[in-house]
């Protein structure tokens, strides 16, 4: 094949670091559809804009997730993307696959698509880039019945996503993996057939570093997080000291909270102004370890740009147990999130937007739980505040 | 020839069917990891138990042949287990120890790039770009290709004061995580919409079109059964084109690129952290963006040289403060720096205390 | 209320409101609820969902929302239903 001189792109197949180019080129020598795909990116490069259309309508029959419409506004010059739709796949929860599984995938890809991926897409889905309408149908079957559904898209639930948690990291203070896929499983109907007012995006880390930036892009973020005195092993902190890390300057003097001391010999905390932000055990993971009471914070709002500013989620819940018996809560407490989000919110209202609109209050309410000072950085200024009745019974 | 049954609401298949053995036996029981090098560790569980990590540079974009190739490396090596990062890196899983330095052999010599962990710069999160989405106002990947072939050794090798997470997002829609990104490009726009009236009128809703705007600036337009957008307003941030296709945000010879900086997720230190404006403004250059490059690295130089170590960027800025930031970087300070928007009350200067 | 007398009125509403606003599967329920007191949420939810697994309806997206519409002749000739 390869019909198209392609100078711009080639550009981008010189230098050091893996190219899209290259991959999208292995896709185009057997692929008509890859190939048309590199003719017209050739052409975005040479005038500086793209030739995809708004998404259309498609899908696949009863759903309306996980497939978005997809086509070239040069389809008479690029036929083989005039129709190039996405299908996104959800992911196993941590990205975790055998290579049996995906050379399936790539097989049944192969065969009705573009060959080309993102592995994996932003949202964590496992994107399959580029292929026709009649197609969809087919690829619906082939995946679906070897135990691969489709992802969110649209105003639905979206893909929940995950850390790689208790699977292989020391610091999970919750199973993200294993809350992350029975939130999956429990919200199918929600993430297939989109009812809500807009998107609605759960993630779950395992602890205060948040690998999969859930307090950044997720209307729900879940936060690993403990209660109780950091584990210290003095005999690694010694180990440390002699490895040549310089415990007072790079530890000590770096605690937000001032809550640690050495004395040249050993470790000392003061855990009850420890604010459990991750630094020092981060950094000394064989002599520290999280206390032993585990749970999550649950963080609501969180949003890129669009529309009045991006968003970082805020604390609603400080700390929830979620042990496998807990998963039941925690689903019990999204759904309710959910349902007052669903009942107030305005068409492509998200989340934290309306929190802006409604306050707190109705939220917490809503979901029972109880104000505290762990949800604030500090308590309003102004003295302009709501009664409602129920304050004056009290 | 006959299609298998379909099936609904099965959901993504049970992660445990691919986890290997030791992590199914060790599972919410890992002790400690040692970063062995820059592309491998291992991680220890209570147990004894040992599960060695190789990383793997990954462009997000995979041809099923390069996946088809890791999956035969995966199954030489690691019994056929391998995962992906929530930064698009591939990782390769392997129980036996024995098998660590071949794998890593084998990689290198078929041309894989292996680093990425510890206080260095990983895979860049990215949108689609030109690649694959309609209001892409730039390329995504091209940028990052030409941004990462600059910045490598900060994969392979050489180490910064801490974690360096950049990403490119090819519109102000931001998928993915710029916004919190220690630094970012982000595609702007700079010139009021046009609006194709008589399509206005046949395929948008007007209420949802006006409710689009965040500055008001978009009113119905009866004469026309269209809207009209007041220029003084605007802002350029294309969400009515979002809602509404026939009003056209994109302007090629105008439209370019932003680098905001500082941003962060983690609560380690201080809390998490909003990126902020640079540069205002580069044009594209395709294939190779070189402003933006030199821009990024002299921004990476200049934290490099300045910040303590375990200091992200956002930490080194807030500890020297902003007004050393653009002294430090060379950036001009320009009328775009200045927030005019939502946010505006929380970022202007409030003390009369502060460095020349 | 027999269910296809709930289907036929959800088709008729989708019908009268097309072109005119991108309704989603909620402000159907509520309007058929509305004009039915004596039905509940789940009954005409129900309903609409056996009309979208049969293509007699879809869910549709543009303009950043999904909304239920009733589907193009190309759609219903490309799932194999006429």
């Amino acid at each position: 094949m390869a019909k198209y001189d392609t100078p711009m792109l080639d550009e981008l197949e010189k230098g050091p670091w893996p190219s899209f180019v290259t991959e999208i080129k292995k896709a185009a020598k057997t692929n008509k559809m890859s190939d048309d795909e590199l003719g017209q990116l050739e052409k975005s490069f040479q005038t500086k804009r793209g030739y995809w259309k708004h998404g259309g309508i498609v899908g696949v029959l009863g759903y309306g997730s996980g497939v978005i419409g997809r086509y070239s506004s040069l389809p008479e010059e690029f036929p083989g993307v005039a129709h190039f739709h996405t299908y996104r796949i959800n992911q196993p929860s941590g990205f975790f696959y055998t290579s049996a599984a995906l050379k399936e995938i790539c097989d049944i890809w192969d065969k009705y698509g573009s060959g080309l991926t993102n592995m994996h897409g932003s949202t964590g889905d496992l994107v399959l880039l580029g292929t026709t309408t009649e197609a969809l149908e087919p690829l619906f079957a082939e995946y679906s019945s070897r135990g691969w559904d489709l992802g969110g898209s649209g105003s639905a639930m979206r893909t929940p996503s995950c850390c790689v948690g208790m699977a292989r990291c020391e610091w999970a203070n919750i199973d993200a993996m294993g809350i992350c896929n029975h939130m999956t499983q429990h919200f199918q109907d929600e993430l297939h057939r989109p009812a809500f007012p807009y998107k609605f995006k759960i993630k779950v880390s395992g602890c205060a570093c948040d690998c999969v930036a859930a307090i950044a892009r997720a209307d729900l973020s879940i936060i690993g997080t403990w209660k109780g005195n950091i584990r210290i092993d003095q005999a690694e902190v010694k180990k440390y000291a002699d490895g040549g890390m310089d415990i007072q300057s790079e530890i000590i003097d770096m605690c937000p909270t001032d809550c640690m001391s050495y004395d040249g010999g050993e470790i000392k905390i003061n855990d009850v102004q420890c604010s459990r932000c991750m630094h020092c055990i981060a950094k000394m993971t064989k002599a520290l370890r999280q206390g032993e009471e585990k749970g999550a914070t649950v963080l609501v709002g969180s949003k890129a740009p669009i529309v009045v500013g991006s968003l970082i989620s805020w604390v609603l819940v400080p700390f929830i147990k979620c042990d496998d018996e807990d998963f039941e809560k925690l689903t019990e407490l999204t759904e309710n999130i959910i349902e007052w989000w669903d009942d107030n919110a305005k068409p492509r209202e998200r989340l934290g937007e309306l929190i802006e609109v409604k306050g707190m209050r109705p939220l917490l309410e809503a979901v029972g739980v109880d104000p505290q000072p762990q949800q604030v950085r500090e308590p309003r200024k102004d003295p302009f505040f709501f009664w409602a009745d129920s304050d004056f019974e009290k | 020839m006959s299609l298998p049954e379909r099936q609904t609401d099965v959901g993504p298949p049970h992660f445990e069917k691919f986890l290997p053995p030791v992590i199914k036996n060790n599972y919410g029981k890992w002790k400690y990891h040692e970063v062995l090098s820059p592309g491998t560790m291992v991680h220890v569980a209570e147990s004894g138990d040992e599960l060695y990590t190789v990383r793997v540079a990954s462009p997000r974009i995979l041809a099923t042949e390069t996946i088809r190739e890791v999956c035969d490396l995966a199954e030489k090596y690691c019994d056929g287990h391998l995962r992906f990062t929530t930064r698009n890196n591939i990782e390769l899983l392997i129980s036996d120890k024995a098998k660590l330095d071949p794998c890593v052999a084998e990689l290198k010599e078929k041309g894989y790039m292996i680093g990425g962990i510890g206080p260095r710069i990983s895979n860049v999160i990215h949108t689609q770009g030109w690649v694959h989405c309609h209001s892409a106002c730039t390329d995504a990947s091209g940028i990052v290709k030409a941004m990462m072939d600059e910045l490598h050794e900060y994969f392979t090798t050489k180490e910064l004061p801490n974690k360096v997470r950049l990403a490119v997002a090819c519109c102000v829609n931001m998928c993915g995580a710029v916004h919190v990104s220690d630094i970012a490009v982000v595609a702007v726009h700079r010139k009021v919409p046009t609006i194709d009236d008589e399509n206005v009128g046949k395929m948008c809703e007007i209420p949802t079109t006006v409710g689009s705007c965040p500055t008001s600036a978009i009113r119905p337009n009866p004469k026309t059964k269209s809207v009209s957008i007041n220029e003084e307003k605007c802002m350029y941030c294309g969400n009515c084109f979002t809602v509404c296709p026939p009003i056209d945000i994109h302007r090629p010879e105008d439209d370019g690129v932003a680098i905001v900086v500082g941003g962060k997720i983690g609560s380690l230190r201080t809390s998490p952290k909003f990126s902020k404006l640079a540069i205002p403004f580069f044009y594209n250059e395709p294939p190779r963006w070189p402003k933006v490059v030199d821009a990024i690295k002299n921004i990476i130089d200049v934290y490099a040289a300045n910040a303590k170590k375990h200091e992200r960027v956002g930490e080194w800025i807030e500890r020297v403060g902003w007004e050393d930031f653009f002294k430090l970087t060379g950036i001009e300070f320009t009328f775009q720096h200045i927030d005019d928007f939502t946010f505006m009350r929380d970022t202007l200067r409030t003390s009369a205390a502060f460095k020349y | 209320m027999e269910q296809k007398e709930i289907q036929d009125e959800i088709f008729a509403y989708l019908e009268k409101m097309k072109g005119k606003k991108k309704l989603k599967e909620k402000d159907v329920i509520k309007k058929i609820m509305a004009d039915h007191a004596e039905l509940d949420k789940n009954t005409v939810k129900t309903a609409l969902r056996e009309m979208i697994n049969v293509g007699k309806i879809m869910y549709a997206y543009g303009g950043g929302a999904s909304s239920v519409e009733i589907p193009s002749e190309e759609y219903l000739k490309e799932k194999g239903l006429i």
